[in-house]
């Protein structure tokens, strides 16, 4: 019992790591990425969230830390700084996983936007701190509103497809605790 | 709230925090790092590409190809807009191809203005109309240049831009010229760029048609027929026209000369070729001048048999 959950738990790690490696391997395609056009969601950072309101327990921070770290690796963008932000911004909503069970979806959505608009501010502010050339502003937005729009699909895949939802009441985990 | 009373997180909370913030102080370590000694980290990323994008190739591949064959399939579904374009191109480029022509035929009259010699062999007199005696049945015009000025019997005219007919009666200060319209008219003529050999033979109408094609698949209107030189009666190379569909389906030629206007006409000296008459003697003593057979009175009455059909 301990052991096929404790499997699971390892199971759903394992897909994170290999969806996160899919997103990035479609990043790397070498198919019409020709300048100006319009940025795509950040899907990883989408699912990251989303996983982290519905099994804290699949998603640890240092999983996230190493996925988004070879992420910014692989996709140029500065070492660390976005890998840091969406650690934090993951933390904060992990400790309001429980608060986010007892609200609608709506509000969850509105809380995961705004947190995913404060990371995208915080890490331009420390961009620009530091004097790095950033992305346009515009070019950001459009991200960022693509993300957040993207958010309810990416729970519906996770919910349907992937099977990651939000502990039912009463369910207990691997040591009899309940979720 | 209640159950994190009692759950063993409790207990695991501070350490799990301190180890979250030193992650989070790593991550950021190694941003300062990059913004301090960019080359040490970039030579790491360059190093981490190297050993993971490669390893993507296999499964890069195939999906790239797939991604490029629906692309080709799409373009499939834009033929028809890619016709319509290229017609209209096509179009465009007609008209720059006749914007050339024009270009070549100024050209040729502003060069013939300057009396550049095209080719040393080719000297020439110019001579003035005189007459223009057409009649239905005789396209021919007069010049004012004839036996005292060596012009000979056979001799090509030009005006600036194409041929006009053959010298055919001399006088001693005129001689008359046949237009490539008059239906006594026969040139050996040089399709271009087929190379196909034809005949032009005049028939009274403006736009000769040509005859005796071995192949007329090979020549489309538009193409460019000069004269041939076969048989050695007119100088190789000289522009005549263009081929044009009649509106009978026969080929015709749309003379290049302007048949309006002519004015002045060049009288081409053609030197006689060597005649070979026998197998063993392959260069002949140069043959003397034959003399002008045609009577002076050429120049009185120029159309002595006009009316062949009327």
């Amino acid at each position: 019992m301990a052991d096929s959950a404790s499997s699971t738990v390892w199971g759903y790690r394992g897909l994170y790591v290999l969806i996160a490696v899919a997103l990035l391997f479609l990043r790397l395609l070498p198919l019409g990425s020709e300048s100006g056009s319009w940025p795509g969601p950040n899907l990883l950072c989408a699912m990251t969230f989303a996983w982290v309101l519905r099994r804290p327990d699949y998603v640890p921070p240092l999983l996230i830390a190493m996925v988004v770290l070879l992420e910014d690796m692989l996709t140029m963008r500065p070492p660390g700084l976005w890998a840091a932000v969406v650690v934090v911004a993951a933390e904060f909503l992990r400790a309001r996983a429980a608060l986010t069970r007892e609200v609608s979806f709506v509000l969850e959505w509105l809380i995961v936007g705004i947190v995913m608009a404060a990371s995208v501010l915080a890490y331009r502010l420390i961009l620009s701190l530091v004097m790095l050339p950033q992305v346009s502003m515009a070019q950001t937005v459009i991200q960022l509103a693509l993300t957040i729009l993207s958010y309810p699909v990416v729970v519906a895949v996770s919910r349907l497809a992937l099977g990651v939802r939000k502990p039912a009441t009463g369910e207990v985990d691997a040591y009899g605790r309940r979720l | 709230m209640a159950r994190d009373r009692t759950s063993p997180e409790e207990f695991t909370r501070p350490l799990r925090r301190i180890l979250v913030g030193g992650l989070v102080f790593l991550l950021l370590a190694l941003f300062f790092l990059w913004r301090i000694d960019s080359p040490r980290v970039e030579r790491f990323r360059s190093a981490l590409v190297d050993r993971v994008v490669p390893s993507f190739s296999w499964a890069m591949l195939p999906i790239t190809k797939a991604a490029e064959m629906v692309e080709d399939f799409q373009s499939y579904t834009r033929i028809y807009e890619q016709n319509q374009e290229l017609r209209r191109e096509l179009q465009q480029m007609k008209a720059w191809r006749e914007a050339a022509l024009q270009l070549e035929q100024k050209n040729a009259r502003l060069l013939d203005l300057n009396q550049v010699r095209l080719d040393p062999k080719l000297t020439h007199v110019t001579g003035v109309v005189l007459a223009d005696s057409g009649s239905p049945f005789r396209q021919s015009v007069l010049l004012n240049v004839g036996a005292r000025d060596g012009i000979r019997d056979g001799w090509a005219t030009m005006d600036g831009i194409g041929l006009v007919g053959r010298i055919s009666g001399v006088g001693q200060t005129t001689s008359r010229v046949i237009l490539l319209t008059d239906s006594n008219s026969r040139i050996p003529v040089t399709v271009q760029p087929s190379g196909q050999k034809a005949l032009l033979s005049g028939d009274n109408t403006s736009a000769p048609p040509l005859e005796f094609l071995e192949k007329q698949d090979l020549v489309r209107p538009g193409d460019r027929v000069i004269s041939s030189g076969d048989g050695g009666v007119f100088p190789a190379g000289l522009l005549v026209g263009q081929v044009a569909l009649g509106v009978d389906g026969r080929l015709r030629v749309r003379l290049a000369a302007d048949y309006e206007r002519l004015e002045f006409l060049r009288v081409l000296r053609s030197h006689e070729s060597a005649v070979i008459s026998e197998p063993g003697a392959l260069i002949p003593p140069p043959v003397p001048p034959v003399a002008p057979e045609q009577q002076p009175e050429a120049e009185a009455n120029p159309t002595p048999e006009g009316g062949a059909g009327g």
